[in-house]
């Protein structure tokens, strides 16, 4: 772990590391930091288990009235073989210059000693000096002790002190609690000179960050439209909200077409297009549904606005206009189907779309731009079946193999433009056409088996999902 | 697509002698049936509309054999004349339902396999030609319970009979209001008082079209003969329908007999093949390929027709029942399958065109990318919406609102008119995901026009505890300059339900209003659950930086 301290922390955590077991006091002094400096950094270092308090206490003795008297002056047996030093003297004598208690216990520790003799004569009793008197332990701890408090500890002679302290008021017992300060092992492993470095653990973890992106459906729709940018495809844009007439009409898909329901596709709510074709236009398609389907094609149906169900709207609505000999266009955007949403149904997703017009556009060519198309985004076991369009003759479908899925998945649709479709328009050159959902490959990219997914917008899918798949 | 169950024990007997499970396994994808489902011998099948001969086995196993080379060229429909089959048409008819035609089908046997096969037809056909019955439907009938002449006319609702699956009698209105079928169909009849009717030369109800058949001339496995009758207001799709039943019972080892038809523009069917002829030229530039003529015929052949070289120019027969083939190109396709799909090679052709994105989606995407820089994520959402979201949680005047029509689903009904009410949506559903959380979305919104407009905008919602309306300014200012040098103005406006009063404003540009920004009002934020502030700004692109 790495340590933030603070200048105070780091100097009591260097005196601790020579020198264990300080007081706050020792800590101050070596520091030259306050007392409240020194206090405060002592709890920092506690609360981050870097530092660590012990409790001691320490006992220590002093001189009580009566001991600093026999300190200064002597002991009262002193005085006494002062007195009886030169000549014995009697009892009144002495008891004169030794005054008090002090007299009691000057003759009973001087014979005691063996200093002094007592002698019964007539005129009382006579004190006289005995042998010479040497200092007494107690004597040398008195000066030893003199106006000093002295711990137990340095007290060598412990019976002198016992005497001492029987004699009273000679000996103050002191008891004093100390607090000392050591290093926590954690604190002893502070490297002070690594932190100095600016060095810090590269291996702790960090917070996680989202970067904002692109909705990953997006980006396959991107990578599309880039796939098809690359093979020469010009992009064009339509409206999502189309007169039947180009959704179906012009696609030769008769009125009454199961696909035209209510059921299948989304009617705007009494909308209906007023001015959509050129009158030239919808004659040709009217008597193009008049021949191939026998009914009588009724315009009303075609004024009908309709959320466009393809992207081929579109595509149809361009060459009609434009009626190009030769050309490589694409449409990609949202289409609209009126299903129940479920996993693999969505009411509304994108399609792409594209078209190769040519006088020598073939059959083979769509099989080869497709298979190009598929290997650009990374498709390579593709093959194709025949499927039926209405508006496409002949129709294909393909289908592309599914590592994840051990199978072989539908894909995009294709096919080249019925007579039906481009004569009534004024189109007369083979007009290859294929497209289909976006959202199928984006969920083989993403492993993605919910196709609702995508429209979620669930914030932890989006900032987890990886950019490059 | 419609789906059928097969049997491969049965598809094999069918397809004949030398076939094998794992060659029909293989072809079936390339008749354009796709392979739906397998569960041991049982296969489920996909086909397309257009191919309702496909709707059973006797169908499949008739294209199988062709792509197999088993047996290939057409199916002769040969019409036997014998017998006096007829019915006779009143005129009263001509105004609920004018069309009826039929064949007797004699001499063949069906098990209950083959039973469930017809039916499964019969459901197809119903649907797809017949338009859910309305255009044409179709009966089968035990022949030998019926006495001929047959007469198709009109009778009043309370004529009584016993309905197929029933035994005791019923009255029309009873079955039109007590059975499902009447349930489903009876509008088709309208409001008329008298309905069409079969009767047989007793007076015995045969078919009460086109709701159902009566009990009497119910078609078990016991069953030798059968009459097929189909009714409808269009005569051609009344003999489609004929057309694929007559092929499909004669291909399960019925002969065909006429049944004459008579009376009221009724004519009896003819079940004639057509011809149309088509170029090797035009076949092979179409295809890629570099075909004789002959295998041409050949592939034509596997597909079941019938071809042959007519003054260098190919000439090829089509059975009734292949009404899905229009004129050449039809024929071309049918090339192609015969040829199998599998032996065309890919080609890819050399293309002179540079390819380029619409600067629509050039401007968005770079816009996007700016979004992105400042900070925000991108999220979608769908344009069809619910007027929930919409106007109610976000206290909005509906009366403008673009509707569709009987959606299935009630989160998709109306069309959006902006962006931010589906971002707050989206921080609704996020809220115990961390914040702050800052999204933008692009998209088209619609307006009433003529009769509608489109447009481009572009918003994003920050909701953080610090965000507030000039951070939010800050972005739609840095936005604006950095991807399309533009300096905007933000002007007071009390012109809104969605923001905060007071925190709110119109973005000006050039002297012209593009959207709004704001702080979110708390009672929107509490209808959300978002318990968080939240600005935002919907900018319209469109007559902005597009056209």
């Amino acid at each position: 772990m790495s340590q933030v301290l603070h200048d105070i922390e780091k100097k009591i955590i260097e005196v601790l590391k020579s020198k264990p077991n300080q007081t706050t006091e020792q800590l101050s002094e070596i520091t030259e930091l306050s007392i409240d400096q020194i206090r405060r950094g002592i709890e920092w270092l506690r609360l981050k288990d870097l530092a660590e308090i012990s409790e001691s206490t320490k006992k220590s003795v002093s001189l009580g009235k009566n001991g600093l008297e026999a300190f200064r002056n002597g002991l009262p047996e002193r005085k006494l073989i002062n007195l009886v030093h030169d000549s014995p003297k009697n009892f009144d004598e002495i008891r004169s210059n030794l005054s008090g208690l002090g007299f009691n216990a000057a003759i009973a520790n001087a014979r005691k000693n063996g200093w002094v003799k007592i002698e019964k004569t007539e005129s009382g009793q006579i004190i006289s000096k005995k042998e010479e008197a040497v200092e007494t332990p107690e004597e040398k701890l008195l000066s030893f002790i003199g106006e000093k408090n002295v711990s137990d500890e340095e007290i060598e002679n412990k019976m002198a002190l016992k005497f001492l302290m029987n004699r009273p008021d000679f000996i103050i017992e002191h008891e004093e609690t100390t607090k000392s300060i050591s290093l926590s092992n954690k604190g002893k492993e502070i490297d002070f000179k690594k932190a100095d470095s600016g060095a810090i653990d590269v291996e702790a973890n960090v917070p996680i960050i989202y970067p904002a992106r692109i909705h990953p459906l997006k980006d396959v729709i991107n990578e599309i439209r880039e796939t098809f940018v690359n093979l020469g495809f010009t992009e064009i844009f339509g409206d999502l909200s189309q007169p039947s007439f180009w959704n179906f009409d012009a696609l030769f898909t008769p009125q009454d077409h199961p696909a035209r329901e209510m059921q299948d596709t989304f009617y705007l709510e009494n909308l209906n297009a007023e001015k959509f074709a050129s009158p030239t236009q919808i004659k040709n398609v009217s008597s193009s549904h008049k021949n191939g389907w026998r009914y009588l094609w009724d315009i009303q149906e075609a004024k009908k606005m309709v959320l466009r169900t393809h992207t081929t709207c579109v595509t149809i609505k361009h060459l009609a206009e434009n009626k190009p000999n030769e050309a490589r266009i694409f449409s990609l955007g949202r289409v609209f189907r009126n299903e129940k949403v479920s996993y693999k149904h969505l009411v509304e997703f994108n399609q792409v779309e594209g078209i190769v017009i040519g006088k020598n556009a073939t059959l083979r060519d769509l099989m080869g731009i497709q298979k190009e198309f598929y290997r650009k985004i990374g498709l390579t076991k593709v093959k194709f079946w025949p499927t039926f369009f209405p508006y496409t003759e002949p129709s294909l479908q393909t289908m592309v193999y599914n590592e994840k899925l051990g199978k072989w998945v539908e894909l995009f649709g294709m096919g080249i433009f019925r007579p039906e479709v481009t004569k009534p328009l004024g189109i007369t050159k083979p007009v290859l056409a294929w497209g289909g959902g976006i959202e199928r490959i984006a969920m083989l990219k993403y492993g993605v088996d919910d196709v609702r997914e995508f429209y979620n917008n669930n914030l932890d899918w989006l900032r987890n999902a990886s950019k490059c798949q | 697509m419609p789906v059928v169950e097969l049997d491969l024990n049965r598809i094999q007997r069918l397809v004949g002698k030398k076939s094998n499970r794992k060659k029909i396994l293989d072809v079936l994808p390339f008749l354009g049936l796709d392979i739906e489902s397998q569960e041991g011998d049982s296969v489920r099948v996909e086909f397309s509309p257009n191919r309702p001969d496909y709707s059973t086995d006797f169908g499949i196993a008739l294209g199988l054999q062709g792509l197999l080379g088993i047996k290939t060229g057409i199916l002769k429909t040969n019409v036997k004349k014998k017998g006096n089959y007829q019915i006779k048409v009143d005129p009263s008819t001509s105004k609920i339902r004018p069309f009826v035609t039929g064949i007797i089908a004699k001499n063949g046997s069906i098990d209950d396999d083959a039973i469930k096969q017809l039916m499964n037809m019969q459901e197809d056909l119903h649907f797809g030609i017949g338009r859910k019955r309305k255009k044409s439907s179709i009966g089968l009938h035990d022949l030998d319970k019926i006495s001929f002449p047959l007469k198709y006319t009109t009778i009043d609702r309370e004529h009584k009979f016993t309905p197929l699956n029933s035994d005791t009698e019923s009255t029309i209105s009873e079955i039109l209001q007590n059975t499902d079928v009447g349930q489903n169909y009876g509008n088709i009849l309208g409001q008329s008082s008298k309905i069409p009717i079969i009767l047989d030369t007793d007076g015995n109800t045969i078919s009460f079209p086109p709701i159902i058949n009566s009990a009497l001339t119910t078609v078990t496995s016991e069953t030798k003969n059968i009459l097929v009758e189909v009714t409808g207001i269009d005569k051609q799709s009344a003999e489609d329908m004929l057309a694929v039943v007559t092929a499909v019972l004669e291909n399960a080892g019925f002969e065909i007999y006429q049944l004459k038809i008579s009376g009221s523009k009724n004519s009896t069917p003819t079940l004639a093949s057509r011809s149309i002829t088509i170029d090797s030229d035009l076949t092979n530039r179409i295809l890629g390929l570099n075909l004789s003529p002959s295998s041409i015929i050949s592939c034509l052949k596997k597909c079941r027709l019938d071809a042959k070289l007519k003054n260098k120019r190919i000439e090829c027969s089509i059975p009734r029942y292949r009404f899905d083939i229009f004129g050449p190109m039809d024929l071309v396709e049918e090339v192609a399958l015969g040829y199998g799909i599998d032996n065309l090679d890919p080609t890819l052709p050399v293309s002179q065109n540079i390819g380029s994105k619409h600067s629509i989606t050039e401007k968005l995407d770079n816009s996007s990318l700016v979004m992105v820089g400042l900070g925000f994520i991108e999220a979608l959402n769908s344009s069809l919406t619910s007027k929930q979201i919409l106007y109610e949680m976000t206290n909005k005047n509906s009366s403008d609102i673009i509707s569709v029509t009987g959606s299935k689903s009630q989160d998709h009904t109306i069309l959006r008119d902006s962006i931010i009410p589906g971002l707050l949506e989206n921080l609704s559903s996020n809220v115990h995901e961390t914040y702050p959380q800052k999204l933008f979305e692009s998209g088209i919104i619609f307006s009433r026009d003529s009769p509608i407009k489109e447009s481009i905008n572009l918003s994003c919602v920050n909701a953080s505890k610090n965000t507030n309306f000039s951070d939010m300014k800050a972005v739609l200012q840095s936005f604006l300059r950095t991807s399309f040098n533009l300096e905007c103005e933000t002007k007071t406006t009390s012109d809104n339900t969605l923001f905060t009063n007071g925190r709110v404003a119109n973005i000006v540009i050039n002297n012209q209003n593009f959207g709004q920004i704001g702080e979110i009002d708390s009672s929107i934020l509490e209808n959300f659950r978002v318990r968080t502030n939240v600005t935002a700004f919907e900018l319209t692109l469109s007559g902005l930086i597009f056209d």
